[in-house]
């Protein structure tokens, strides 16, 4: 709510980052977090408007001008309570959100959003550092033993809820560490990992037990998908052992560039190169990958592909370039066709400030090797007409390679645990399950849930905390007849 | 998207008057065709998918209505549509839309007569006076004769008090709607809802029977929502109104002996005078015009809305300016002539108090003049925030503008 003239008189504030030449240099994180005092008039420029498109913009329906306003008038700890109480994690979406929120904030109309993103980042980390964030276990417990399969963000979300309705919770993860993509996806310097620490040790203060390095259901994990599990255990046995099982083990099948020359040397998934980066960052044994001295070229122009483009930076690559398939965007959205929805617009991410070159409509035929390693790859234009994508005759061209690294999206789960429990896909090869009315988040299996990014396929952290939560309220319903957590 | 227009601050600039907002407005005349045009195709699309060439042939096809979703709503529990969508079992000729005009009876009004009667008044400007009985039945009696006055002579109407109408009965609805100037209804009997609705300059007196023997200030004279949205002109009520009494009046002047709930509410000009006691809620939403209560008890402000108005007693002014007896000061061309702005409140007050004895007779009023001294100390002002801020800014421009003559 804020101020009603407060749009008029202030103007928009976006957190600063460091100097790039100084960032390059660590993994840690380099946005500068709004002052109590920025924050505040920042929260000032909601305008109250009356329909806030941003808590529908928002997949978690954030309160949005509510916090804003009870940041304006510097009452930080209830803003906090309002936050949390639409959003377990907002530490994680306040560093790497889009924020859809603020494309639907009616101020994006014709002028700039509120910062609705800082001004969460603000409330989470000062809520930290003043000891806000504590564990709340549930007071009644129900005796029933709910597993987790995944322990990204939709698996903890649904973790922390059902824990905190008095249900005995395991969450199962395959890897050495919990957190999924935000643990071994987004690298540390957009996210750093301790914060993740700290939330674990608040789900264990509420009763959650965690199991890494646990595959469940079948061992045929597909190369190229990172796997530290130690251990297996059987569909069968956890629903022997639990009342209700949620699967959210995310959409962990890459695409693939089958062209001439892929199975050559120095040619890779995304994850395969930013997995042991984040390992070696947390200080296990150093990534095999190495982009030092390197010509990069990553393929895909989305989120990864930054990712990517930052990490070789920092290794220290002789040249990186980021081909995308599709055309340029323009730079500026036409607001009038788009608001309140996501625009279509060319995103420059703080990586592609730190040094890269991009291409747009560029399509990849092949990698050109010697003695099994890629040396160049060949790639030509594309042309889009009537929404048909053609090749350019004759654009052919050739680029120096050492590095090629695949971020062109994931495509489905690894389907083994979903065979495992004998879970329906759906077309996409992601667990069929519907996310509203009675059986919501059910799947075919009886006391199987899905939720997150195996159920809806690859998006953002902010919508595996959705699926999550609502995934929770529906496993508490099925155990208990009725739910008081939030739908 | 936005819901603020009361607030000055439409980002996109449509309800605002600030410069800077509305230079953002980026509206096209033709936006407006284009999203009409676009309604009109889905309407067409709608209708060819149903079969249908007509809004004729849609008209009272409540069957083809998609009504499960709503009656299927929980807020809809326990609620029978089926007489809403009652389909009469009629066969097909029998039409299902307007197809005759209804005869309202206009031809009947007593303006009809009014205005024959009225005629030398109306052609010659000469003074008329016409005396006729009046039934519940005669709805808005003088708009079509104000209508008359004002084909002939605009706003500007007739002199004060040209067409004199006398009537004896219970008037119907609307007694005297937007009654132009130089009309004096002067109504013996009672009054129904609506009285002086949209008054634009006449005069209106309602008095009880010659043989009536009760207490005015305790017997209901006119109805409910009297003088709505009045803008010019003067009643005079010798007994209570009903509820919402000058609602959104924005210039007239009335004196009456007693109101029910929700009295000036919305007013945003014209002065009202309160000889008895007011229901609850008095001055809600008023920001201007004045209201004079008659406060016996000390109990008013209880009553009062106290959101956007201050109460104030009654200062007295014609004893210091000594024997400069008011009344008569009241009128300019026989009509209430008030301003808030240079005249004062007790003057105001008395002048119209005078008044209500001449025109209605008021045996109230003549009690409270006969001990004026003892009765001045009872009334309250009630006087809008913003209406004070108004009048003080208009001083000082008078003021500046004296200083720079």
């Amino acid at each position: 709510m804020g101020k009603p003239t407060g749009f008029m008189e202030y103007q928009r504030l976006s957190e600063a980052y460091e100097p790039v030449d100084k960032r390059l240099k660590t993994y840690k994180e380099f946005v500068v977090r709004l002052t109590d005092e920025q924050a505040s008039v920042q929260g000032a420029r909601c305008m109250d408007c009356g329909i806030p498109f941003c808590n529908n913009g928002c997949p978690v329906n954030n309160i949005i001008p509510d916090w804003n306003d009870l940041v304006y008038r510097g009452h930080w700890r209830e803003a906090i309570e309002v936050l949390h109480s639409t959003n377990n994690f907002p530490e994680f979406t306040g560093r790497i959100c889009p924020a859809p929120c603020e494309a639907a904030c009616t101020l994006n109309i014709n002028t700039d959003a509120v910062g609705i993103k800082s001004i969460e980042h603000a409330i989470i980390d000062k809520a930290w550092e003043e000891g806000w964030v504590v564990p709340q276990p549930a007071e009644v417990k129900t005796g029933k033993k709910v597993a987790v399969v995944g322990s990204g963000p939709a698996g903890l979300a649904a973790a922390q809820q059902l824990a905190r309705a008095g249900h005995d919770v395991t969450v199962f993860e395959k890897n050495d560490r919990i957190g999924g993509l935000l643990r071994y996806g987004i690298p540390d310097f957009k996210m750093e990992k301790s914060l993740i620490d700290r939330r674990v040790e608040q789900l264990q203060a509420e009763g959650v037990v965690f199991r890494t390095g646990v595959l469940v259901g079948a061992q045929n994990v597909p190369a190229g998908i990172v796997n530290d599990a130690k251990q297996v255990v059987s569909a069968e046995q956890l629903k022997q052992d639990f009342d209700a099982v949620v699967l959210a083990g995310g959409s962990e099948i890459p695409r693939d560039l089958p062209v001439p020359g892929r199975e050559l040397g120095g040619v890779h998934y995304a994850l395969e190169f930013l997995i042991p980066q984040n390992k070696q960052v947390a200080g296990d044994k150093p990534n095999p990958i190495s982009a030092k001295g390197k010509h990069v070229v990553v393929i895909g122009g989305g989120d990864t592909g930054s990712d990517c483009v930052g990490t070789s930076n920092r290794h220290g690559a002789a040249s990186v370039t980021q081909f995308e398939l599709m055309p340029m965007p323009p730079e500026q959205e036409n607001k009038a066709l788009t608001w309140p929805y996501w625009p279509t617009k060319l995103r420059t991410s703080s990586s592609h400030e730190e040094g890269c070159e991009r291409d747009f409509a560029v399509a990849t035929k092949e990698f050109i090797g010697k003695n099994g390693k890629v040396k160049a790859l060949k790639a030509c234009r594309l042309e889009f007409k009537d929404g048909k994508m053609s090749e350019v005759p004759g654009s052919e061209f050739e680029i120096k390679a050492d590095l090629v690294l695949f971020a062109m999206g994931f495509t489905q789960p690894v389907g083994g645990v979903l065979e495992a429990f004998g879970v329906d896909k759906d077309a996409r090869g992601n667990a069929k399950a519907s996310t509203d009315g009675a059986g919501s988040y059910t799947t075919n299996v009886p006391k199987v849930f899905a939720a997150g990014d195996m159920r809806r396929g690859q998006s953002l952290v902010v919508w595996a905390i959705r699926e999550g939560r609502q995934c929770a309220r529906a496993v508490d319903e099925f155990l208990m007849g009725e739910s008081l957590l939030p739908r | 998207m936005m819901r603020k227009c009361h607030l000055n601050t439409c980002p996109v600039g449509v309800a605002t008057q600030d410069p800077v907002l509305r230079a953002r407005f980026s509206g096209q005349p033709e936006h407006v065709v284009n999203y009409f045009f676009f309604v009109a195709e889905e309407v067409r699309e709608l209708m060819a998918q149903l079969g249908v060439r007509t809004f004729d042939e849609l008209i009272g096809r409540a069957d083809l209505l998609d009504m499960k979703k709503g009656i299927a709503h929980w807020k809809a529990q326990g609620l029978d549509y089926s007489r809403i969508f009652y389909l009469p079992n009629v066969p097909a000729e029998v039409p299902r839309l307007h197809r005759e005009t209804q005869d309202h009876g206009l031809d009947k009004a007593l303006d009809r007569q009014l205005v024959v009667l009225a005629k030398p008044a109306l052609e010659k400007g000469e003074k008329v006076n016409i005396d006729l009985p009046v039934r519940n039945i005669n709805r808005t009696v003088g708009a079509m004769l104000s209508g008359e006055v004002a084909k002939r002579y605009g706003h500007a109407g007739l002199p004060n008090d040209t067409i004199h109408i006398r009537l004896n009965g219970t008037a119907g609805q609307s007694f005297g709607a937007f009654l132009a100037r130089g009309v004096t209804l002067e109504l013996v009997g009672e009054g129904n809802d609506y009285v002086g609705k949209g008054l634009s300059g006449g005069r209106i007196i309602v008095r009880p029977k010659a043989e009536f023997r009760g207490d005015t200030p305790q017997n209901i004279i006119v109805g409910n929502t009297v003088l709505y949205g009045a803008t010019e002109g003067e009643v005079y009520f010798a007994g209570v109104a009903g509820e919402r009494f000058a609602v959104r009046n924005s210039g007239a002047t009335a004196v009456v002996e007693g109101v029910g709930d929700h009295g000036c509410e919305y007013m945003t000009g014209g002065t009202v005078v309160v000889l008895g006691e007011t229901g609850r809620n008095f001055a809600a939403g008023m920001s201007g015009g004045v209201a004079y209560v008659l406060d016996e008890d000390g109990t008013f402000e209880q009553r009062c809305n106290m959101a956007q108005v201050a109460l104030e007693p009654l200062p007295e002014e014609i004893a210091a300016r000594k024997g400069s007896e008011s009344g008569d000061e009241l009128e300019s061309h026989g009509r209430v002539d008030i301003d808030h702005l240079t005249m004062g409140d007790e003057l105001i007050l008395k002048g119209l108090i005078e008044r209500h004895v001449r025109f209605a007779s008021s045996v109230r009023a003549r009690e409270i003049l006969n001990n004026w001294g003892l009765w001045r100390k009872k009334f309250v002002k009630v006087f809008p925030h913003e209406y004070r801020r108004a009048l003080t800014e208009m001083a000082q421009q008078r003021e500046a503008e004296k200083e720079a003559a």
